[in-house]
Order: structure tokens, then C-alpha cells, then sequence
């Protein structure tokens, strides 16, 4: 026989649960009020929760309450004991039995504690087992329908707790560690820039000194040879600084209405003759389906010319090195992606790919990536790297198309120029 | 080209010899200063007919003595010089009066040049 008071605590119970999940951080926490709360209205000795640990297909406890250490100690339990019978995944299972009970690991331990009766209540996420929860009885009773009802809504909220905190705690480490990429990013920009301008000065003494020198010389001969390269390797650096501050500096873009077809052909023009000298074959498929957007031609162009230059570097001999562009109506980008089949990139290195001074060539300056990732950038667009060692390497740069285009349009427009 | 008084005002030594090494050969007579307060001192009781400005010195921002320059009459034309090299940097230098800007490291080919392209200027009453 059921009451109104024993429904009236079911009910503060659930409510409990539930304030606990808008005020508590963690599932442990959450998890705690449910396993406690449990046991108080059931009369039951104790309670926990395993949940399943994805990578080791184990059920580890999260939390327990009124159970002595050396039960909780035993471990996790293996999978195939607790693997439900979908069928099953919505009842509360009565172990009566738990000398015999397959379920029940570690029964003398169990008897030990004073154990007489368990529940065992599935917690599913879309008929998928993720936990259980165990309720360990001191006296073998009979359970009413409400009172098992009561214990299956506990773990369908549990269960919905389970799922949505995790998601947040993986979306959360996913923001962090966006956030420390970027920021480290930004402060080795700041650092750089710090850097770029010591630097400047020392070497305005070595080029002063040494243009000079090389007046007094013979214009022949050793010494002006040597005096050259000074000279060479100084303007060398200053590239390399600039490189660095313009990385640094996030320059705004001088943006016209730009195609990015057209700018990848151009750039390719500049760098099909070192493909040519070292037998890489460079595939372009470009689709007229492009649409012009607001880009700084000269900027972009330096972005995919470093692309290419990787691509290359990271080919072998008669490798592929494929530019590809696309446009999605629905998102309202354009973009280009060049993949090669060279060696590919470790993932510890794709992480580091786009900070400065990181190079994996002995002859780079770590900055190619660094400043191309700060034009895209600054033209609110995106660049992403892609690779597999041994498979090879995608780069996908993509560009919001400004507002005032309208695609259908504009995509009609270049289809028809393209005719011609 | 007739020989001209310089100031560089640079808080590095190796900047100043440079220049007066390079300039000197030229006939030109250099004064080097390697703070903004010496800079100042120096504007103020000499007479120079260029100026070669760090625009980063420890003690004084070079902007607040480019903005100093304008009240001196004649006031000595101004090459701004830096290790940041941009062109918003340029313009504000410019606005503030400086002549021309040379952005480190520099060639004794282009020091000398800027240097005599602003004293013609400077003569053909370009520059003010």
C-alpha cells in the first residue's frame, strides 16, 4: 500500500536531484545526492553508481554512500557481467540470491557487509548501458510497483544527468583548449614582435658597417665576398622580422572584392616552376562555382604560396599536391583546400603547426604558417590542417563571403563569364 | 653637397658609430646623443640640420620630441628611424612633422640618401 506522504517523498527526492543538477558542478556531485537519497527513502544500507569507462569496458564506481571501504576497494567490474538485455534496460533487477547471482562479484564481501537483497537499475543513454545503480538491502523485502517505478524515473534522470554533464565537461575541455592555443598564439606574437624589435637594432649596425666596408674593399675578391654575405644574410633577418611583426601586428587587410580562384592561380604561377624541378605534379581542380568576396589579394596570395611551398616540402618525387576550392551556399564561405601525398604530420606537430618560430625544415623560419594564420585571420576566415603520416597532409582555408553578395547571382555571373 | 651638422639621438651605441662613420665620410659632422634628454639638451643649445631619430628611447618617446622640434625655428629636418616598421608608424611620424622615416636595419646607401633627399628638399623649400 502506497500513501500520499510516501509519493510526496518520492517526489521531494526527485526534486532534490533535480535542484542538485542547476546547482552542482560536477556528475560526481550530482551523482552523490542521487545515491543518498536513494538509500534514505528506500531504508536501504548503501548505494553506488558505476559508470562505464568507455576506454578500459569497465564499470568503475563514481559514488557510493553507507558501504565500508573494503566492498568499494574490490575494484571495478568487468563488462559482460552487467551487460543488460535491452529488453531490460528500463527494469530494476532483484538479486534475492546473491550467493548465486552471476551479477554479484564479490559475494563474500557483500555477506560480510550485513548484505542480504541488492537492485540493480541499468542506466541507459539511447538504449546504450552507460552505468548502473546498485542498492545493497540489509532485510530481502518485496517492492511495491511505486516504489520500483520510483527507482526506474531515478535512473532515467540519472541518466540524462550522465549524458548532458558529460557533454558540457567535454565541450568545456574542448573550449580550454582552444583558448590556451589561441592565447598562446597571441602572447608568442607579442613576445615575437618584443623580440623583432631588439633585434632590429643590432643588425641596423651590422648592415651600416658592413654596406660601408664594402665601398673600401676591392670590389673582387674575398673580402667583398664575405662583406656580401653579411650584407645578404642581414637583409635576410630583416625579411624574417618583418615576417614576424606583420604576423604580430594583425594588420588589417586591404580587402577589395576579390575571386579566390583567381588568386590561386596566380599563386600557383609563382611556384609550378619548383614543382616542375622537383617532379611533383600539381593537380588544380578549380570549379568556376566561385563567388568573389571581400579578400587583400596580396595577403592571400602569401597564404596559399606557403601552403603549396609545405605541400612541396613534405612531397616526394612524382608525388600528388591537389588544390581544390568550394563554395557552401548554406554557410556562406568559399574556399580552398590543397592536399599532398607526402609524408603527413604527427599530431604533435599538427598542433604546433601555426606557431611561430615552429618549423620542422632546418632551412624555415617557423613563420610561413604563423603569419598565414594571422591573415586568415584577420579576414574572419579559418585555416585548418589535416594529416595522416604516411597518407599525407589537407590544409582548408575558408572565407565568409560578404553579406552584399548574393551567391545565386554572382555564381550565374561567372558561369556566363566564364563561357565565353 | 655641402657638409651638414647631424644629431642621432638612439639610446644604441653601435647605431650612432655607424652613422657617424657612414655620414663622416661624406663630410658631414655627427653628434651623437643616446638619450632623449641629452637629444633635447642638445637640440636646444646646438644647431643641427638633421635630425636622425630612434622613435623608441628609453627615457622619452621619440613622438614627444618630434612634437618638441616644431616649436624650435628653423626647425632641423627630421628622419624618424625605428625597428618597427609600418606604414601607420610613417604616416603619425610624418603627421608630427618628421621629414622622412628609415625602418631597421638600413644600408649606408639608403642612410646617405635619405639623408641628402631631405636637405634638397629642404633647400628647394619643399620642407618646412
Amino acid at each position: 500500500m502506497t500513501d500520499v506522504s510516501e509519493f510526496e517523498s518520492y517526489f521531494q527526492v526527485i526534486r532534490d536531484i533535480q535542484r542538485a543538477v542547476h546547482t552542482r558542478n560536477s556528475v560526481k556531485e550530482v551523482l552523490e545526492v542521487v545515491v543518498t537519497k536513494s538509500t534514505q527513502i528506500l531504508n536501504a544500507k548503501g548505494a553506488l553508481i558505476r559508470i562505464l569507462n568507455k576506454d578500459t569496458h569497465q564499470f568503475e564506481v563514481r559514488v557510493a554512500c553507507g558501504m565500508g571501504e573494503q566492498y568499494l576497494s574490490k575494484g571495478p567490474v568487468s563488462t559482460d557481467k552487467l551487460i543488460a538485455d535491452p529488453r531490460n534496460l528500463h527494469k530494476v533487477i532483484q538479486i534475492r540470491d546473491i550467493w548465486n547471482a552471476p551479477r554479484v562479484e564479490y559475494p563474500q564481501n557483500a555477506w560480510n557487509e550485513g548484505i542480504r537483497m541488492m537492485l540493480d537499475v541499468p542506466l541507459a543513454v539511447e538504449n546504450q548501458l552507460v552505468g548502473l545503480i546498485r542498492i545493497y538491502l540489509e532485510k530481502a523485502r518485496e517492492f511495491s510497483d511505486s516504489e520500483l517505478d520510483f527507482i526506474v524515473t531515478i535512473a532515467e534522470q540519472c541518466a540524462g544527468i550522465i549524458e548532458r554533464v558529460q557533454l558540457l565537461e567535454n565541450q568545456q575541455a574542448h573550449f580550454t583548449h582552444i583558448a590556451t592555443h589561441v592565447d598562446k598564439l597571441s602572447s608568442l606574437g607579442r613576445m615575437a614582435a618584443g623580440v623583432a624589435h631588439e633585434i632590429n637594432n643590432p643588425l641596423a649596425g651590422i648592415l651600416l658597417f658592413s654596406s660601408s666596408m664594402s665601398k673600401k674593399v676591392p670590389v673582387e675578391g674575398p673580402l667583398q665576398d664575405g662583406l656580401q654575405i653579411i650584407i645578404r644574410e642581414t637583409q635576410r633577418c630583416k625579411t624574417i622580422i618583418q615576417g614576424l611583426l606583420d604576423f604580430s601586428r594583425n594588420s588589417k587587410p586591404h580587402t577589395t572584392k576579390a575571386d579566390l580562384n583567381v588568386i590561386m592561380r596566380n599563386s600557383i604561377a609563382v611556384v609550378e616552376n619548383e614543382f616542375h624541378l622537383k617532379h611533383v605534379h600539381m593537380d588544380s581542380r578549380l570549379s568556376d562555382r566561385m563567388v568573389k568576396t571581400l579578400l587583400d589579394e596580396n595577403q592571400i596570395m602569401q597564404v596559399f604560396i606557403n601552403i603549396l611551398l609545405n605541400a612541396l616540402h613534405a612531397s616526394e618525387r612524382d608525388g600528388h599536391v591537389t588544390v581544390k576550392n568550394h563554395l557552401d551556399e548554406r554557410l556562406r564561405t568559399v574556399g580552398m583546400s590543397i592536399s599532398d601525398n607526402g609524408c603527413g604530420i604527427t599530431p604533435d606537430i599538427l598542433e604546433k603547426i601555426f606557431e611561430p618560430f615552429f618549423s620542422t625544415r632546418s632551412q624555415g623560419t617557423g613563420l610561413g604558417m604563423a603569419v598565414s594564420y594571422g591573415i586568415v585571420k584577420n579576414h574572419q576566415g579559418t585555416i585548418k590542417a589535416y594529416s595522416e603520416l604516411g597518407r599525407g597532409t589537407r590544409f582548408v582555408v575558408e572565407f565568409p563571403i560578404t553579406d552584399d553578395v548574393p551567391i545565386e547571382k554572382e555564381f550565374d555571373e561567372t558561369q556566363t563569364h566564364s563561357g565565353h | 653637397m655641402k657638409p651638414k651638422r647631424i644629431l642621432v639621438i638612439d639610446d644604441e651605441g653601435v647605431i650612432g658609430d655607424a652613422c657617424r662613420v657612414v655620414l663622416s665620410e661624406k663630410g658631414h659632422q655627427v653628434v651623437h646623443c643616446l638619450t632623449g634628454m641629452d637629444g633635447l639638451k642638445a637640440i636646444r643649445t646646438g644647431s643641427f640640420d638633421v635630425i636622425l631619430l630612434d622613435m623608441k628611447l628609453a627615457d622619452i618617446d621619440g613622438m614627444e620630441i618630434l612634437q618638441d622640434l616644431q616649436k624650435k625655428q628653423p626647425h632641423p629636418c627630421v628622419i624618424v628611424m625605428t625597428g618597427y616598421a609600418t606604414i601607420s608608424n610613417a604616416v603619425e611620424a610624418m603627421k608630427l612633422g618628421a621629414a622622412d622615416y628609415l625602418a631597421k636595419p638600413f644600408t649606408d646607401d639608403e642612410l646617405i640618401s635619405t639623408v641628402e633627399i631631405v636637405c634638397m628638399q629642404r633647400q628647394q623649400g619643399k620642407l618646412t
